[in-house]
């Protein structure tokens, strides 16, 4: 079973981006669960998704709840908090937009620093930072192929009605993917 | 069947569609509100009734109201607004009139909060109004079961004239899982105990004598016919544990680490908690050493139901350790390290 979670502000796409995980895992024939967790203020409060998922088709999912996670995407600072829920050598993919000054990360993990917001503004989806640690978060761990991650955002997007956004969505998916 | 990512609640409206139910009443409570937000769409969609009430005891009457006529109807609520509609659960069953509730617990007293919990368990078991009487609890612990439980739970509460009781938790309601809908199906005769208005209606159960034993055969139905459980390992098991919903996905975790390593525990996850299924126990290594009932109250509520079926089943007095975890969901750790305090010798509370 893989966890990832992803967290940050309400209204950072921290849940959208979850859901593009579960609904590429689902798309690929596994078990998944996604759990919401956010404020009572969405915009602005402190907002995370776990996302959990089966190695293989047979896997089933356990507790849905933050546990021990392969993966950490942090888009702001007081996100990094999640570390102590990750396994030794985890992935940490940093939002570095966020980080005005140096941050003292711990030993044991692996950080990679992704410049998110400024990868999204470049392919003019500002609102994008969210799906460009999604195409990172793809390329540093190899759970799914960029081909079947691609597909299922845009099935999942076409579903509520915002295909129109496709062309953005990939653009910024591609620019995280080719970043790390 | 295409599969598709839904929310617990919103999976759990559409499954009360797909059963074919005709009427949803409801007042909205956190963290159940999106089963009447999807129903609110759904039902004039589909030609049936929604209706937000002015409150819960009066939604849950309107849901009696549409079942005496034979026709399909639920409500969904938590805490509070369960606690609500206990006078209408009271008169149902004295009444044998079915209905349909779920009940995303939410944890605490009173307003309580909005963290997942199991402490509405007694309430929904044992029926929280005056009088003695029984509701069928069903309690899933993935989506898709949720959804299962609600195609069925109809049939079963109109079989039984009966409350049915889907037992939730606010993370369940909340958390998206793949799920496959079922296809639509509906109640196509009036069942013979409904009001038709003809004024041929004489299906009372009498005086309280013949009430009595009607329930007293009934009950022994329901018991011998909604025994539901799943288990693993409990032929060589020294410890069993025993848990249902969302806890139950931790305890079977830490069952399979410890079953991986050689270690002989076993696990009991009640598929439905009222009946209790007494009949999963009859499979139990005879010298078992105890049983770990992990539940999320703070005072312990299946962990009597649990006490009285191993009592039943065991001649020596069993222990039935309890762990208070109190609200939420406890970890796989927190499993693993009660395992570790009870096979030291250690305890909490013992039943």
């Amino acid at each position: 079973m893989k966890e990832a979670i992803f967290a940050g502000f309400g209204g950072q796409g921290v849940l959208t981006a979850g859901l593009v995980l579960a609904y590429t895992a689902m798309e690929q024939d596994r078990n998944t669960s996604w759990l919401p967790s956010y404020g009572a203020s969405m915009r602005g409060g402190k907002a995370n998704s776990t996302v959990k998922f089966g190695e293989d088709t047979e896997e089933v999912i356990g507790v849905p709840m933050m546990a021990e996670a392969d993966v950490l995407v942090a888009m702001n600072r007081p996100s990094l908090d999640y570390m102590s829920f990750c396994k030794p050598g985890a992935l940490v993919l940093v939002n570095q937009d966020a980080l005005d000054e140096p941050y003292d990360f711990p030993e044991g993990l692996e950080i990679v620093l992704v410049p998110a917001a400024q990868l999204a503004y470049s392919v003019k989806n500002a609102k994008g930072a969210s799906i460009v640690m999604i195409g990172a978060l793809i390329k540093k761990t190899g759970f799914f192929t960029a081909e079947q991650a691609k597909q299922s955002m845009c099935n999942m997007f076409a579903e509520k009605g915002k295909s129109k956004l496709d062309a953005l969505n990939l653009a910024a998916f591609d620019a995280g993917y080719n970043a790390v | 069947m295409k599969k598709t990512l839904m929310k617990g609640n919103h999976a759990a409206g559409e499954a009360a569609v797909r059963a074919g139910c005709m009427l949803f009443a409801g007042y909205p409570i956190t963290p159940s509100t999106e089963i009447m937000e999807h129903l609110s769409a759904r039902m004039p969609e589909e030609g049936r009734t929604f209706i937000q009430a002015e409150n819960e005891i009066a939604s849950i009457h309107m849901v009696g109201g549409a079942y005496c006529t034979g026709k399909r109807a639920m409500t969904a609520t938590s805490a509070g607004g369960f606690s609500l509609m206990q006078e209408f659960t009271a008169y149902a069953s004295d009444a044998e009139l079915p209905f349909v509730i779920i009940n995303v617990v939410r944890s605490g007293r009173g307003i309580g909060s909005l963290d997942p919990g199991q402490d509405g368990y007694r309430q929904s078991v044992y029926g929280g109004g005056n009088g003695d009487y029984r509701q069928i609890v069903y309690t899933p612990n993935t989506i898709q079961e949720m959804v299962d439980d609600i195609y069925e739970s109809f049939e079963t509460a109109e079989k039984y004239r009966m409350g049915v009781i889907i037992l939730t938790e606010s993370s369940m309601g909340q958390m998206m899982e793949p799920v496959v809908m079922p296809d639509y199906k509906f109640l196509e005769t009036t069942p013979d105990w409904a009001v038709t208005g003809t004024h041929k209606w004489d299906r009372g159960a009498g005086g309280w004598p013949m009430k009595r034993k009607a329930w007293e055969e009934k009950m022994a139905r329901v018991k011998a016919e909604m025994q539901r459980w799943d288990a693993v390992g409990l032929e060589d098991a020294e410890y069993v544990f025993v848990s249902y919903g969302l806890p139950s996905r931790s305890t079977g975790e830490a069952v399979k680490l410890l079953r991986a390593q050689g270690v002989k525990v076993g696990f009991i996850r009640p598929k439905i908690v009222s009946p209790f299924p007494v009949d999963a126990f009859k499979a139990v290594n005879r010298d078992v050493k105890g049983f770990l009932c992990i539940e999320t109250t703070e005072f312990g509520q299946m962990v009597q139901d649990l006490a009285l079926a191993v009592k039943g089943e065991f001649a020596n007095n069993v222990p039935v350790h309890f762990n208070a975890y109190g609200i939420g969901v406890p970890s796989v750790k927190e499993v693993l390290a009660f395992y570790e305090l009870i096979r030291e010798g250690g305890s909490k509370e013992v039943f």
